[in-house]
């Protein structure tokens, strides 16, 4: 029996402790926030079923994550309103899902000839109608008030009335284990294979026999479907929805997690989902820069690490296979660049602190807190202290930076020679 | 008679404006394959910049200023940043400007503040020059009109006619060619993407005024501009002249239509009777619906004629 | 390498414990969301700068209960709905009680059905909503709801306000509607239909329109040329921020001579995007509940905006937010503690100090009610705009007054009360 379970222990293991979450994190800010980080992984993976499996960069994923969003609310309300007949809840995804692949089979079939730049633009262009309509059919869509629903109707089977916010988080969970399995699958079968051949090498697939063009309507078809499932959670979470779910912010919002997570792994948006739904509670209400920081993250990102995190990490997977201590001879080199761009990083933050305070509040002393510690924004003391940090940040690195990376390619070197003494 | 007469004067000036934001994106796309995604961004520096420069100065040291500044900052950017992403591909260049998009609207607000700033039509270009069945125009929308059709010969001949338009063309055709022949491919690559961000600086320069300049207004005219070059056809200078006009003369007809589904069925002498829910939708006239129709544009397009108006290649 | 991802995951999710502890405070809390970032942060902004102000004051004079102070904790909706939402779900969490918002209906729409909800599922646990500015009729009659309480007066009463003094000039004979599309300019289109039928029969509507909202339109000429064509004398619109400045603008750009008679046009951002010239080519008439040009504005609130000027650096734009402060302080003090039930049953009925004699909260929808000064933008006034030591070079002028009673009007609302 448990050697049956084996292969699925690594999920059983996740599910069991995203299960407990609610019970060490009691508070409601958690509970929102775990709700919310789940519907955005949903998101955010399905999302890289084009960005990062099938290699089509779009501006208007949150399309079908919106259309669901409305047809999902609509949908409660008519059961509400005893107009339509009851239908459970915890199948609502199924719908999100339904409505995505739909729309995403028609937009799909126009936009999917090119990849690339072309097909990015083209993608903008269809969520900028989408959202343009959202304002005008304002019948279905409600225009910038949005729609209002309430979840709490029809039957409530086992007690389960999804009034609770807990309740909610397990039915996210629970879509969340179902959808990122599926999609984890999806990349091993001969169709997510394809998609990766496409993706690399549009002209050997077509080569080989296999139609370019619809193996990504496919992928995006199915990607659609997914993010409709978790624009249908998104409704029921929140129980409104907005023209801003289907706007380029909230395609942009998903693409920033995918790129930064990493887009090349599959665990990549997974972490930009986590880690970027967390900055955002709770950075956004200490900073007014916020979007400064993240833009200059994705940018930075880009430029150094087009891998995202999760690129970083498998960077060092053939090395800790090899030689454990290897791995660990790199904790210092790495230490010491991480902790002289931090210095550096500290000051830069600071500048940008204080000119944001100069900017936006025309009133009082300029004092200033950053990093718990109080600076006058009008002193030149606290701008000589925070340009130094940043000067003896970038003289750090300059040292720092040869280390680690001399490092890096000593213990890559070392991998390579015992593989190929292998 | 009067009505479309100004109704599409209103489109072309509208029309021309779209053109001298487009104008240099599709410059820079058609030279240097680079989606630059923060163009709007450009626009906006440079109508900020001329804010700053015409409230020292004035606005006809700005007018030559600003577009100068924005040019060296796309320069720069092009320098450091895109070049260094030029090997990852051109997705990564798009995804690069997605980031410095954000950037530059954060940096514009971390200096001027989030509220509108004061940028004002000139004096001496304030008064109305001539009037059209009652409506008048302002001396200083004829001469943004002037401005932009000046743009365009400017481009087209530079582009077509003279050696360094050649040399640019074929910098991107016959990268390896034109380097040894002497000259600096990267530094070419770096004039043009500059070049692009000027012409985005100086639409800024002329329309921040009328518009208002704040911290959004790259957000609302970023998504239009691309737009406009897909459906002239990518990297066609003449396609986002003629899409840009048709794309402004499409809204400003769309606007003064108060002509709807229902009115249509009433005019034929039918007369519906439908609940009321299916009645807002066939009550919907043109006007409200010409937010969309750029975008539904680009659709038909799609579908259509994939390469655009006046495009070489499929999209 | 699954499980190293885990422990990632894991690691990443633990720092989340650290939001989650809550601080006990001796501090009466009102979230306020409002937009901070995004094309209206300015309007936001000032509000909450506002509101920081009036609490101060109270606190500074002895605060609440006996030296509780009152707290203003302001959270960013960027003007988009669902962040209104989200927000709301952190003010919720973070344990505050009383809300206030103003700017967009749209904001104000979904608060009040999201408490509404909030309210029902968790008795005992009610959170107010002081709703400062957004005036979309429905919210006090068929919407109304007893932890809701609107402190400016709602559209039909603006527009009651405008009618009433269209009528007194016998040159507007005909009228252009023009209207954002959301709960805000509907409600707008709909009183101005109704009460110019009603009180001003002579006026004809020559236009009708619904433009979409909040900065999307950037070319107002196609507009003006329809108003243009229209023969219209005189535009009623409620469009506020870049829809206001932008339709203004266009309008004295092609030389088109007509009478604005505007709720907002008058936002301090909106001016200055506009600039004296503009500002004052055509008439641009708005209604308030006072202006600091006004020949009977009291000496006491003169010296509030005084103290205004001296922490803001801001001419004062209105007194509504003053008056909701003290007399949340006031109900406050009465009730006794600062329970919404409490603190909601001593508000119904009370009467304040206002700008032009008393202020008052119908107890019945829970709409204030108060005397509404018309003015328009000149140069020609004694005290001129300042907003962060730019001196706009104008302000407002009064054209008349409108008494309390012109505009009362009756209300659907049907109210379940919870016990005292």
């Amino acid at each position: 029996m448990l050697n049956i379970l084996k292969p699925f222990s690594t999920w059983i293991i996740i599910a069991a402790i995203a299960a407990a979450l609610p019970l060490i994190f009691e508070s409601s800010f958690a509970l929102t926030l775990l709700s919310k980080m789940g519907v955005l992984i949903i998101f955010t993976v399905a999302y890289n079923m084009l960005l990062g499996q099938g290699g089509m960069l779009s501006f208007g994923h949150a399309i079908y994550f919106g259309l669901a969003g409305y047809a999902s609310i609509h949908i409660l309300n008519g059961i509400g309103e005893e107009t339509l007949p009851y239908f459970p809840t915890v199948l609502f995804p199924l719908i999100g899902a339904i409505v995505g692949l739909f729309f995403g089979s028609i937009v799909g079939y126009v936009s999917t000839r090119r990849a690339g730049t072309a097909f990015a633009m083209i993608s903008l262009g269809f969520c900028e109608m989408v959202t343009a309509m959202t304002l005008i059919f304002v019948i279905f869509f409600n225009g910038e008030d949005g729609i209002q629903t309430d979840r709490m109707v029809g039957p409530e089977p086992f007690g389960v009335s999804f009034g609770p916010q807990i309740e909610v988080y397990y039915l996210i969970l629970f879509w969340v284990l179902l959808t990122v399995a599926l999609m984890y699958i999806i990349t091993k079968t001969p169709f997510g294979r394809m998609s990766n051949a496409v993706r690399d090498n549009p002209e050997r697939a077509a080569f080989i026999g296999y139609s370019v063009r619809r193996v990504r309507w496919q992928a995006f078809a199915l990607s659609s479907m997914f993010a409709g499932a978790a624009g249908s959670l998104h409704a029921i979470n929140y129980e409104h929805i907005g023209f801003e779910s289907v706007s380029v912010v909230q395609s942009g919002a998903v693409l920033f997690m995918a790129f930064i997570g990493g887009a090349g792994h599959f665990l990549g948006p997974i972490i930009g989902a986590i880690g970027l739904t967390y900055l955002d509670s709770t950075l956004a209400d200490i900073t007014e820069a916020w979007l400064l920081y993240l833009g200059l993250t994705f940018s930075g990102i880009v430029m150094f690490a087009p891998g995202g995190l999760a690129g970083l990490i498998v960077m060092h997977g053939p090395i800790a296979r090899t030689n454990k201590n290897l791995l660990f001879s790199l904790i210092k080199p790495y230490l010491l660049a991480i902790g002289s761009v931090i210095t550096g990083l500290l000051g830069l933050i600071g500048i940008i602190e204080m000119l944001y305070f100069r900017s936006l509040i025309s009133k009082g002393e300029g004092e200033i807190i950053i990093f718990w510690t109080e600076f006058n924004a009008n002193g030149i003391l606290s701008w000589l202290i925070f340009i130094g940090l940043i000067l003896l940040g970038i003289f750090l690195s300059k040292r720092t930076f040869p280390v680690a990376k001399e490092s890096w390619d000593n213990a890559i070197s070392v991998v390579k020679t015992e593989i190929s003494n292998e | 008679m009067d009505v479309i007469l100004f109704t599409v004067f209103n489109g072309l000036l509208y029309g021309m404006l779209l053109f001298m934001l487009s104008s240099g994106l599709t410059l820079i796309f058609g030279m240097m394959g680079v989606l630059n995604f923060a163009h709007a961004s450009f626009f906006m520096l440079g109508a900020y910049f001329a804010y700053q420069i015409s409230k020292y100065i004035g606005f006809v040291p700005a007018l030559f200023i600003a577009p100068l500044i924005v040019a060296v900052c796309g320069a720069m950017v092009e320098k450091y940043a895109l070049r260094r992403v030029h090997k990852f591909g051109h997705v990564a260049e798009l995804l690069f400007t997605f980031g410095l998009f954000y950037i530059i609207e954060e940096l514009v607000q971390m200096v001027w503040g989030k509220v509108p700033v004061g940028y004002h039509v000139p004096e001496f270009l304030d008064f109305t020059l001539f009037s059209m069945s009652g409506m008048g125009y302002q001396a200083y929308a004829m001469f943004t009109l002037l401005v932009s059709i000046a743009i365009f010969f400017a481009l087209f001949s530079v582009l077509t006619k003279t050696r360094a338009g050649l040399i640019i063309q074929a910098a991107l055709t016959h990268p390896e060619i034109v380097s040894s022949l002497g000259h600096n491919v990267p530094r070419v690559f770096m004039a043009v993407f500059g070049l692009g961000c000027a012409l985005a600086g100086l639409a800024g320069v002329l329309a921040g005024n009328t518009l208002g300049t704040e911290p959004s207004m790259a957000l609302s005219l970023g998504p239009i501009v691309f737009v406009v070059i897909v459906v002239g056809g990518l990297g066609s200078l003449k396609g986002a002249l003629v899409a840009s006009i048709l794309i402004g003369v499409l809204q400003t007809t769309a606007i003064s239509l108060d002509l709807s589904i229902n009115s249509l069925i009433e005019t034929l002498g039918f007369a519906v009777d439908l609940e009321s829910l299916w009645h807002i939708l066939i009550d919907l006239t043109i006007s409200q619906v010409a937010p969309i129709l750029p975008y539904l544009l680009l659709v038909v397009m799609l579908i259509v004629r994939p390469r655009g108006l006046f495009g070489n290649r499929d999209v | 390498m699954l499980t190293n991802f885990i422990k990632i995951l894991l690691l990443s999710i633990t720092l989340i414990s650290y939001a989650s502890i809550s601080k006990a405070e001796d501090t009466i809390k009102i979230a306020i969301i409002e937009p901070m970032s995004g094309p209206l942060a300015s309007v936001g902004l000032d509000l909450i700068e506002g509101l920081e102000f009036f609490a101060e004051r109270i606190n500074k004079a002895g605060g609440v209960l006996g030296g509780k102070h009152i707290e203003i904790v302001p959270y960013d909706n960027a003007m988009v709905a669902e962040k209104t939402i989200q927000q709301l779900r952190k003010v919720i969490d973070d344990d505050i009680r009383y809300v206030t918002q103003g700017v967009g209906s749209n904001h104000a729409l979904n608060i009040i059905k999201t408490l509404g909800k909030h309210n029902k599922r968790n008795p005992g646990k009610e959170i107010m909503f002081l709703n400062h500015s957004a005036v979309t009729t429905s919210f006090t009659n068929e919407l109304c709801n007893f932890y809701h309480f609107r402190f400016d007066a709602n559209v039909d009463m603006k527009v009651a306000a405008l009618v009433s003094q269209m009528t007194k000039d016998p040159s507007i004979k005909k009228v252009y509607l023009l209207n954002q599309n959301y709960a805000y300019g509907q409600s707008f289109q709909a009183a101005a239909r109704r009460l110019l039928a009603e009180r001003a029969p002579q006026i004809e509507i020559v236009g009708d329109e619904l433009i979409v909202p909040f900065g999307k339109i950037l070319d107002f000429n196609p507009y003006v040329s329809k108003i243009t064509s229209s023969g219209a004398d005189t535009v009623l619109t409620g469009n506020w921020g870049p829809d206001a400045a932008r339709l203004i603008k266009a309008t004295a750009n092609s030389q088109l001579k007509v009478n604005f008679y505007t709720i907002y046009a008058g936002i301090p951002a909106a001016m200055n995007s506009m600039g004296v010239k503009v500002s004052t080519f055509n008439p641009i008439v708005q209604v308030t509940e006072s202006h600091e040009n006004d020949p009977s504005h009291p000496d006491w609130l003169k010296e509030i905006d005084a103290e205004y000027m001296a922490y803001a650096n801001k001419s004062p734009y209105a007194d509504r937010q003053r008056f909701m402060m003290d007399m949340f302080a006031a109900a406050v003090n009465e009730a006794g503690t600062a329970d919404p039930t409490a603190v909601g049953w001593a508000l119904e009925g009370m009467t304040a100090k206002g700008a032009h004699g008393d202020v008052h909260m119908r107890a019945e929808d829970h709409q204030m009610h108060f005397d509404m000064v018309l003015s328009r933008i000149s140069t020609d006034v004694e005290k001129t705009f300042i907003y962060n030591n730019e001196d706009y070079g104008m302000a407002y002028a009064t054209d008349g007054w409108v008494n309390m009673a012109d505009i009362t009007l009756p209300t659907t609302c049907k109210m379940k009360r919870p016990k005292k």
